[in-house]
């Protein structure tokens, strides 16, 4: 049985429809990347998974169980922690209170206030600054190890390299060996195609709300992506 | 020297003062409500204080743990049964239906209660005064200034540093946001308002201890607590105490030189406040 089910996900956003009878399968300790253009409804699908969105029509399984139209503080309890685009940190809160918010969820794992200070050490030399003060690569930082605190069996991460130096890419990206490690799926928004082949097992391409292709990194040629992710 | 006393005076009765806005600022710092029913809770609990006070015979001092309690349960209550209804669709729905609320619950206690003149007695505790300094101060304005202190103390401790603060601060910062954490945001903001209203209650009854109120002071009570919204500012939970400070001095000062004045000091510097400094004077510019 696969750890996240999407089955036939149809989304709108008022009368705008942005996904269409989407269909795929994340499996456990999985990597599994969406691309495609702006606008094709990658951040649609990840709110809708996240609760954030209710889906008209269509099934979300998650571990077993039906979560479409569950309320999103439910479906983080479940075990889905997202890192939304654009990070979503707290100003009023410091680093290390925005870290602790990821416990809200009321779920016990392996990922600690220490775990996640071992795995980006930058942030316990700033935990006690505001979230906001550090810059964009440690913030991402902050967001990643938010949603880990709260013990997901599914980390969603929606353009992580958003408005980031490649370094600084590189150096995030680093860090989703150790996280898989722990034994949780990813299911990644991702605009840099290359990135997306290298980490994710199986990619797919969104086009107008639609898979427009889907395949393991490796057997995916670059016409073929080129096709899907532009259409024509 | 003969104007420290009316200084201290000032600064016993503003302790208070800022009490009564607290609850105001609280819950619109978090959730962007003014609630425009902030009077009649005042005077309600105040009624409350009377009754229990009357049919117990307890001084009122010892019913504010009850009362305070009584209170938090009708802010959840509210909250999350009514004005959570209404979020996300503007800035009106919450003012028109607290608005409603006001006239409803003024004339439902004009209705019960008659407009008779009310003082909630705390028997000679009004009347006894310490004497230092060859000043003499009441041990009552003491007691306010003491509890109303205590209540902001409290409650920055509980905002600033325990987890529930947290979540009311990231739930201020970003009520979609929190919910990917597993945050219920409506039960969180049941639970401020909750908080705002015992706070509410407690200021009530000690104002209903010190001056008399009918069923149709909220109005008036609503206006002071704005007063001290604004000129506190938001961004810290002390302005409403800094700026209660400010109107106490600003008005036993203003009837000292105009005996007749009321609440014209207090008026007016409110409008210096929005005039000069519309952040207020603790406020920091918060996007």
């Amino acid at each position: 049985m696969p750890l996240l089910e999407v089955d036939g996900l149809n989304a709108f956003y008022g009368d705008l429809q942005a996904l269409h009878e989407i269909s795929f399968t994340v499996d456990e300790g999985e990597v599994i990347a969406i691309i495609g253009a702006n606008g094709a409804g990658k951040t649609t699908l990840m709110r809708s998974i996240a609760g954030l969105i209710r889906s008209r029509a269509g099934r979300v399984m998650f571990g077993g169980a039906d979560i479409t139209g569950l309320r999103a503080d439910r479906v983080a309890r479940l075990g889905i922690a997202s890192v939304p685009e654009g990070r979503c940190l707290y100003p009023s809160l410091t680093v290390e209170e925005n870290l602790a918010m990821g416990t809200a969820a009321r779920r016990d794992g392996p990922w600690t206030l220490p775990a996640v200070y071992d795995l980006f050490p930058i942030l316990r030399e700033f935990r006690r600054r505001p979230a906001t003060a550090l810059s964009g690569g440690q913030q991402q930082m902050v967001a990643i190890g938010r949603a880990l605190m709260g013990n997901p069996r599914l980390l969603l991460c929606d353009e992580l390299s958003l408005g980031l130096a490649p370094k600084i890419v590189g150096e995030i990206y680093a860090c989703f060996d150790r996280i898989r490690q722990s034994g949780l799926a990813i299911l990644l928004v991702e605009q840099d195609v290359t990135r997306a082949l290298q980490v994710a097992s199986t990619v797919h391409c969104f086009l107008k709300g639609r898979i427009s292709l889907s395949g393991a990194g490796s057997t995916l040629g670059i016409d073929a992506i080129s096709h899907a992710y532009f259409g024509g | 020297m003969d104007w420290v006393p009316t200084i201290i005076n000032g600064l016993l009765i503003g302790g208070l003062y800022g009490l009564l806005g607290l609850g105001l600022a609280l819950v619109f710092g978090i959730m962007r409500i003014a609630n425009l029913a902030h009077g009649e809770v005042i005077v309600m609990s105040a009624f409350l204080g009377l009754f229990l006070n009357q049919w117990l015979g307890i001084n009122p001092l010892l019913l504010l743990p009850v009362i305070a309690l009584v209170f938090f349960g009708i802010g959840y209550a509210l909250q999350v049964g009514l004005l959570n209804r209404l979020l996300g669709k503007g800035p009106l729905p919450p003012l028109l239906v607290t608005f409603g609320l006001s006239t409803m619950l003024r004339n439902l206690m004009g209705q019960g209660f008659g407009a008779d003149i009310h003082r909630i007695d705390s028997g000679s505790l009004p009347f006894i005064s310490l004497h230092v300094a060859g000043f003499s101060i009441g041990v009552l304005p003491l007691i306010t200034l003491a509890i109303s202190t205590a209540c902001f103390v409290a409650l920055a401790l509980v905002i600033g540093r325990t987890g529930f603060g947290r979540i009311v601060r990231a739930t201020a910062d970003d009520f979609h946001v929190v919910q990917m954490q597993g945050v219920n945001y409506r039960h969180i903001y049941g639970l401020v308002m909750g908080l705002a209203l015992a706070l509410t209650a407690v200021a009530g009854v000690l104002l209903g201890m010190r001056s008399t109120f009918t069923p149709y002071s909220g109005v008036e009570h609503l206006l002071l607590a704005f007063e001290v919204v604004v000129i506190g500012g938001l961004g810290s939970l002390w302005g409403p105490l800094i700026a209660g400070f400010a109107i106490g001095v600003v008005h036993l000062v203003g009837l000292r030189l105009d005996p007749s004045s009321g609440l014209l000091y207090p008026d007016l510097l409110f409008f210096l406040v929005l005039l000069i400094r519309p952040q207020g004077l603790a406020g920091l510019r918060r996007a």
